[in-house]
């Protein structure tokens, strides 16, 4: 069993408490002790890392992951990477994951059926890094919905992003499929998107009958549903069906936030709000101009979902960071910009920033006991950074801030120690 | 600049000559300068570099392994083989790509994928630096015959996707093929011309009609590729010379008109016997069901002796023969593929010099490689291999991970050589560190 010991860290420990000086012992994969004293707790053969003041917290959780997203600027992009380069490409953006800091992420979709399980799956068994992960489906999506990519002259399914099914029964038997398949949840694209302004993201699409028939066979495996949800119905049809991932929810009025509110022990909302400001601010370069993007509705869902998200956070609705990266204007590795889009623009303070993907964390991540804080018996997934995100959350996205990420006990990322120290070798 | 300086190292430089304590200089992806020592005395200037102090430790070329499938999953068939879910079988290939380098196979030659695009994929992943891997030539699927070698589809499952090879009949059907693979990507195309008694076509046995040969030699020559050949039986060694197939896998019969053509024309052809097949099929696969009656009764016993035979009398005639092939089986794990210099030694009769040069210089060529590759000499791809021991007296030493201390590929360490403050590991000491948040 390796140990290992932080001494002398300032622990942020994931609760929202304020944070406190100390050291943390990890034996095995678990958090064997935590103490008030900057001294060492075991004399034993820990390796120990000397923290000299920097932040100790839990690992972050993604709670809206896309690792087969190419950093493609569009959906066809993303879609016509052939398997083999798919595969190779979702293993590397799962190892970038992981070393940013996110030691957790719930995957909201991948571009083929089976990517997600793939990655999953060589995670769990050791053959390639990445974070612990609930493998998602396909998008489902409806025929002209946000995912289906097929063109007229070519209505191949390989063609078409997500998953089209049209009725009760052709969603049910796509939705097993995935589920032999193994995945943990099921992705519905319930409203459009304003990305796809044939489907923007005040429609939706989906029939109750058709999102129950998914629903039943989700529940009956014990799996979950998440919905691409944007507009206030299709948030509703969400809650409506047990679906207690919803990404996106732009567009809540009252009503809809009242259901949300009554649903708030179950639910997750993740925005994704990055690709909305992206999109607006920053998407030129790939042909995006403001005045473009402004066209598209983005501007308008900007604002409505500005008001959506604080009220939501104000009535203790769990919103976490995560969100369609992946894009080329939104590259994976940035995630944790989300953080400070809370703060400045839905009213989080950063404790609550960092509550939303530590404490929530644990919680979506179906683990509620035992991980996302930094708690003795919790499983050992911690960071270790340069500096106090408290004050500046932006250091939590720049690689060299991020100086050790552990999962399970075991570094993802080692410390900077004598290793990088210039060497003379001798066999 | 990538400066690293290997001193005090015995230099094996692949030319031929013996070893020789001496200095190497690596200057970014190529060997600067190499030098002997001279009395003991340190001849290469030595600042700014990083030095490797290699401790009498033995310098070699990295090691070219000749007959490579990354895809073969250490199963026990080929339709366990073909099973294997692409997204996984590439993971799959990606592992086993890290670990021939690990190893200290710094070059592969593809010799079939079990999948139409994998090995091109994992070619093309290596060289953009998204894996890890050694240099590697991307083959195409076996390219058999109906009910020939690598044809694993049944009677009631006829779909080509149940086919571990690509199975085409017919002159048209093999231009076809050779033009997909083509366009894939491929860097040799692999194509099956004798049996394989294990899978009920006798080694002995040939197939393929001399149209489809030459259609297929054409057309990948058009593309500028090579051509590999599955070829066990005497017919079909003969086919390859005649029909000027770059390389020949197996060659296990061969008569007196066979060995003098591969003679002849020594310089044209590569050879990889893949004796590993034969010897571990023979003695190391009892737990798999093949009891030395089910082997005897395949005739593999007869092949094993065919095949040292025909190496023997191609190595006492200076023919090259090239170590590797059909690692991957659960009998022939990757990762053991040094056996076969062990091999080459033990039955083929070449001394220890001859086994490396084969793993070197010889295998070197295989790779196509614009700059050259598999010696230690000025100006060559800097390739290296650091080993704790001495194969010149004990060729197994190259099969032992812990004794290859160090990989260089292209002027990189892939594997660093175990340096003072890492000692101890990987134990891990408790000594604690320190460093400035």
């Amino acid at each position: 069993m390796t140990t290992t010991q932080f001494t002398n860290v300032r622990i942020i420990d994931g609760t929202g408490s304020a944070p406190y000086t100390g050291s943390v012992l990890v034996e095995g994969k678990r958090i064997k002790h935590i103490s008030r004293s900057t001294a060492p707790i075991s004399s034993g053969d820990a390796l120990t890392i000397d923290a000299a003041g920097s932040t100790l917290m839990p690992g972050m959780c993604e709670a809206h992951t896309h690792f087969s997203w190419n950093n493609a600027a569009n959906l066809a992009g993303i879609q016509t990477m052939p398997l083999e380069e798919h595969v190779l490409w979702s293993a590397k953006v799962a190892k970038i994951y992981l070393e940013a800091g996110w030691t957790s992420c719930v995957g909201a979709a991948c571009a083929k059926p089976r990517l997600d399980v793939v990655i999953r799956n060589a995670i769990n068994s050791g053959q390639i890094p990445g974070p612990r992960y609930l493998a998602a489906s396909q998008e489902i999506t409806v025929p002209g919905a946000l995912g289906d990519e097929t063109l007229p002259h070519l209505p191949f399914p390989e063609f078409s992003f997500g998953a089209n099914v049209n009725g009760a029964e052709d969603m049910r038997k796509t939705v097993r499929m995935f589920l032999k398949y193994g995945v943990d949840c099921i992705k519905l694209n319930l409203s459009g998107d304003n990305f796809t302004p044939d489907s923007p993201a005040e429609t939706h699409w989906m029939t109750d009958a058709e999102v129950a028939a998914a629903m039943e066979e989700v529940k009956m495996r014990g799996k979950r549903g998440t919905a691409h949800a944007r507009s206030g119905p299709s948030v509703q049809q969400a809650l409506r069906h047990g679906i207690e991932i919803i990404y996106h929810a732009s567009f809540c009025d009252e009503k809809t936030l009242d259901l949300l509110e009554a649903a708030k022990d179950k639910v997750y909302v993740v925005p994704g709000i990055g690709i909305i400001h992206a999109l607006l601010n920053e998407a030129e370069p790939w042909g995006v101009t403001r005045v473009q993007a402004e066209s598209m509705g983005y501007a308008i869902e900007w604002e409505a979902a500005l008001k959506s998200l604080s009220a939501m956070h104000k009535r203790g609705i769990r919103v976490m960071p995560g969100g369609d990266y992946g894009f080329a204007f939104t590259p994976h590795g940035q995630n944790a910009r989300d953080l400070e889009f809370f703060v400045r623009y839905l009213g989080f303070t950063p404790m609550e920033a960092i509550r939303s993907c530590t404490l929530y964390g644990g919680q979506i991540m179906l683990k509620p006991n035992e991980l996302g804080l930094v708690k003795e018996g919790y499983l050992a997934d911690l960071l270790l950074i340069d500096g106090d995100p408290l004050t500046n959350l932006a250091i939590l996205r720049e690689p060299s801030r991020i100086l050790a990420v552990m999962k399970d006990g075991v570094f993802a990322k080692h410390p900077p120690t004598s290793r990088a120290m210039p060497w003379e070798r001798a066999a | 600049m990538n400066q690293i300086l290997f001193t005090n190292v015995n230099v094996f430089d692949a030319s031929g000559e013996m070893p020789y304590a001496g200095e190497v200089l690596v200057q970014d992806n190529k060997i600067a300068r190499v030098s002997k020592a001279i009395n003991g005395m340190r001849n290469l200037p030595s600042s700014g570099q990083t030095v490797i102090d290699g401790a009498g430790c033995f310098l070699m070329p990295g090691m070219v392994e000749a007959h490579t499938h990354f895809s073969w999953n250490d199963q026990p068939s080929l339709d366990a083989i073909q099973r294997m879910p692409p997204e996984e079988h590439i993971l799959w290939c990606a592992q086993v790509a890290k670990q021939y380098l690990d190893m200290g196979w710094t070059s592969c030659v593809g010799a079939a994928a079990a999948k139409p695009r994998l090995d091109v994929v994992i070619r093309n992943a290596v060289n953009d630096g998204t894996i890890i891997g050694p240099r590697y030539t991307a083959p195409s699927q076996e390219i058999t015959v109906p009910g020939g070698l690598g044809d694993s589809t049944q009677p009631h499952l006829p779909q080509s996707e149940f086919a571990f090879g690509a199975v085409v009949s017919g002159s048209d059907e093999m231009r076809r093929c050779v033009r997909m693979f083509c366009k894939y990507g491929v860097d040799t195309l692999k194509i099956n011309l004798s049996g394989e008694s294990i899978t009920g076509m006798s080694s002995e046995q040939s197939q393929f009609t001399e149209e489809e040969i030459t259609t297929c030699v054409q057309e990948a020559k058009s593309w500028g590729k090579w051509v590999a050949a599955h070829a066990r039986s005497t017919w079909s060694v003969k086919q390859c010379v005649k029909q000027g197939i770059n390389v020949i896998y197996h060659a296990s019969f061969l008569d007196n008109e066979a060995l003098d053509l591969l003679d002849q024309h020594r310089h044209s052809h590569f050879i990889a016997p893949g004796l590993a097949w034969l010897i571990n099929t023979c003695y190391n696969a009892k737990e798999f069901g093949l009891t030395k009656e089910v082997v005897q009764k395949m005739g593999y016993f007869k092949e094993l002796d065919a095949a040292i035979e025909s190496m023997r009398a191609l190595h006492k005639r200076g023919v090259h023969i090239m170590p590797g092939g059909d690692y991957g089986f659960a009998w022939t794990p990757h990762g053991t593929n040094a056996k076969d210099l062990e091999y080459f030694v033990k039955h083929v009769g070449m001394s220890n010099m001859e086994a490396l040069l084969s793993a070197t210089t010889w295998g070197a060529p295989m790779m196509r490689s614009a700059e050259p590759l598999g010696q230690i000499r000025e100006g060559y791809l800097a390739d290296l291999l650091l080993i704790d021991g001495d194969p010149m007296t004990d060729i197994t030493v190259l099969q032992d991970k812990f004794r290859i201390l160090a990989v260089m590929k292209d002027g990189k360490f892939h594997r660093e050589p175990p340096s003072l403050t890492q000692r101890g590991q990987p134990g891990r000491p408790s000594v604690p560190t320190r460093w400035a948040a």
